[in-house]
């Protein structure tokens, strides 16, 4: 068992932590104060060869590893903003595109998600369901060549943004199809961005589809199977979302240690008092801990294993510790932590988002815990 | 017009230990990072090749490991690296390094310009490039802020501590770039996927330079640390002048000729 990263995985960690310091970091007080991202940044990524990082080159992406994408957004993560986010979203979205895509919608769909003209979605939640396949209410109904989509999706990542996503909806039978779909259709509309607890600028709306056409071609995956590839997604895009709290941990862990090394009590720097030093070796082994098992299931993708059940252990063990990570964090700055200035505040406040979004800590556990129940091994 | 980049891996800092009995720095081991500087000149090279066409070598003297700092030039769009890797070649001095480094790039033969950072961030002797347009006989035009080519004539602006002046000469030359000459790229992942899985990092040994061999490494090197030692630093007593500007002043003036300051 190797634990060692290859000279290309530390170079690629390098280069994620110039381009964080160089180009998100100086922007990230116009997007809070904005909630919004600047036109600029996704092309930013596109130059950077950030975007579908897995995908082969013949489509637009530079076919590198689950693990080299999951160590990018690790260092983008410590920028604690919504612009890192996007990358692990161009990344989910055109992986899925690729992997359901017929040769056509690959050639049509996948580059655009990789060279940065477009802003990838993925359109499953309504106002009456999260994670409940049978509450779908949109619907797609044939018609000549089409298939035209009636319904309100909620809380779509960059759904106003332009280029192309994946919705879903049931079809004339009663499944849940997915469909690849042209955000500027005719009849697609959004809400403005709902305003986030932290995340400014994830561009989080409401989506309307009001008689929107989409080519029966643009079908993603098997007709009636878009439930299936919207688990597979959600597999992936769980262990992006922890490669995520690992960065966004670590920073606070760095945060933290550069704050209690200058706060002075008594004339000495509160890191000499025993109370401080065992926060901060908990918040280190408990992120030491998340990381590992981060690499371990991304190399479990990269070596075509099921990631469903790993993943879902995953989040449901990361997610927690990391919340904790980002409380004794808050607790070591004190007062300060609660103040807008220090970036704890940020982290914590981005740190809370992730038991609920892209599927519920609570749902991990249903999983995971199914997933033994059925289990031949006792 | 071909260019050949000199680099250098340096340790990060705080990660370096001295060898008591050497004098010389232990680089095995320690983390290193391709020196901050050399990024200005690869940048450099890079921005005159976009513009003339071209080649550009980046080449190294250092341990196996210093193959990082190649293959961070290579990611950056370097099209050649070339490693000088000996064990005869360890301990050597500023002018030892640059009669190796001059060594192989008569070896390369294609150049029209040399280009190096003004120092690194371990030596910071600034010696090296200039030691090596002196032993391949080329002009050298220390501390560009700005490169210009003309046909055959490379005109830079020179930093100097007061101003500003402008230099030029023929090629082939050795020039050394500043820090504020230009914001090095960032790799894109592409690229440092290329470099480390089709580009080749060339491994040169001295019996591939040939040479005196006299010349190389600690033996070769004319300096001799007799002492390493790390700077005591002993706590001061502040003392606060208070009153009006002026008399403040005075007093500062007062106090610093007690002490000879003044």
């Amino acid at each position: 068992m190797d634990f060692t990263l290859s000279g290309e995985s530390k170079m690629m960690v390098k280069a994620a932590r110039d381009f964080a310091e160089r180009e998100i970091e100086p922007i990230i007080p116009r997007i809070e104060e904005e909630d919004a991202l600047p036109d600029d940044i996704l092309q930013k990524f596109a130059k950077a060869r950030m975007l579908g990082m897995m995908i082969p080159k013949e489509y637009g992406g530079i076919g590198s590893t689950a693990l080299n994408v999951i160590l990018v957004l690790e260092e983008l993560a410590k920028t604690g903003s919504a612009a890192a986010f996007l990358v692990a979203f161009c990344n989910s979205v055109a992986e899925t595109v690729y992997q359901w895509g017929s040769e056509d919608i690959r050639k049509r769909f996948v580059p655009p998600l990789c060279d940065g003209s477009s802003y990838p979605a993925m359109a499953f939640t309504e106002p009456g369901t999260g994670s409940d396949p049978t509450a779908i209410t949109t619907t797609a109904t044939p018609d000549e060549d089409y298939y035209i989509l009636n319904g309100t999706k909620r809380f779509i990542s960059h759904g106003h943004g332009k280029g192309y996503g994946v919705f879903y909806a049931n079809d004339e039978t009663g499944r849940i199809t997915a469909f690849v779909a042209d955000k500027s259709s005719e009849g697609y509309t959004c809400s403005k961005p709902w305003a986030l607890m932290g995340l400014a600028g994830q561009g989080l709306v409401d989506v309307f589809l009001k008689d929107v056409k989409v080519p029966k071609e643009n079908i993603l995956g098997e007709k009636g199977k878009g439930f299936h590839i919207l688990l597979r997604w959600i597999a992936g895009e769980r262990i992006q979302q922890m490669a995520f709290m690992v960065g966004m941990g670590q920073e606070c862990l760095n945060e933290s240690l550069k704050f209690a090394k200058e706060r002075m009590v008594r004339g000495r720097p509160v890191t000499a008092m025993q109370g401080f030093q065992w926060m901060l070796a908990e918040m280190h082994a408990s992120i030491e801990a998340c990381r590992w098992w981060t690499y371990r299931v991304a190399s479990k993708q990269d070596e075509g294993d099921d990631i469903q059940v790993d993943s879902a252990a995953l989040k449901l063990f990361v997610v927690p510790t990391i919340q904790e990570v980002a409380r004794k964090a808050l607790q070591i700055h004190g007062s300060y932590g609660y103040c807008k200035d220090y970036k704890i505040e940020r982290l914590y406040r981005t740190i809370a988002h992730a038991g609920i979004t892209a599927s519920s800590t609570e749902l991990q556990k249903t999983i995971v815990g199914s997933a033994l129940a059925r289990s031949k091994e006792s | 017009m071909d260019i050949v980049v000199c680099i250098k891996q340096v340790p990060e800092t705080n990660e370096i230990g001295w060898d008591p009995k050497t004098g010389t720095l232990i680089r095995e081991g320690a983390g290193g990072i391709l020196n901050r500087n050399d990024k200005n000149a690869l940048e450099a090279a890079l921005q005159l090749r976009e513009q003339h066409g071209g080649l550009i070598t980046a080449l190294s003297m250092g341990p196996a490991q210093a193959d990082e700092a190649l293959r961070e030039a290579l990611s950056m769009g370097i099209d050649k690296a070339i490693l000088l890797c000996d064990s005869v070649f360890a301990g050597a001095d500023t002018l030892s390094t640059a009669y190796a480094l001059s060594l192989a790039i008569n070896k390369i033969m294609r150049f029209d310009l040399i280009l190096c950072g003004k120092e690194t961030s371990d030596g910071m002797t600034a010696q090296v490039a200039p030691q090596i347009a002196e032993f391949l006989h080329l002009p050298q035009l220390t501390g560009a802020t700005e490169i210009a080519i003309e046909n055959k004539l490379v005109r830079i602006k020179q930093r100097l501590e007061y101003g500003f002046r402008i230099v030029e000469a023929f090629f082939p030359a050795v020039i050394t770039v500043e820090r504020g000459i230009n914001q090095p790229r960032i790799p894109p992942m592409d690229s440092i996927m290329e470099a480390y899985r089709d580009k080749e990092v060339q491994v040169w040994g001295a019996g591939d330079l040939g040479g005196d061999s006299a010349r190389y490494g600690l033996k070769g090197s004319p300096t001799q640390s007799r002492n390493i030692y790390t700077k005591q630093v002993r706590k001061g007593k502040v003392t606060i002048l208070e009153g009006e500007p002026d008399e403040i002043a005075r007093n500062l003036i007062q106090l610093l000729k007690q002490k000879d300051l003044l």
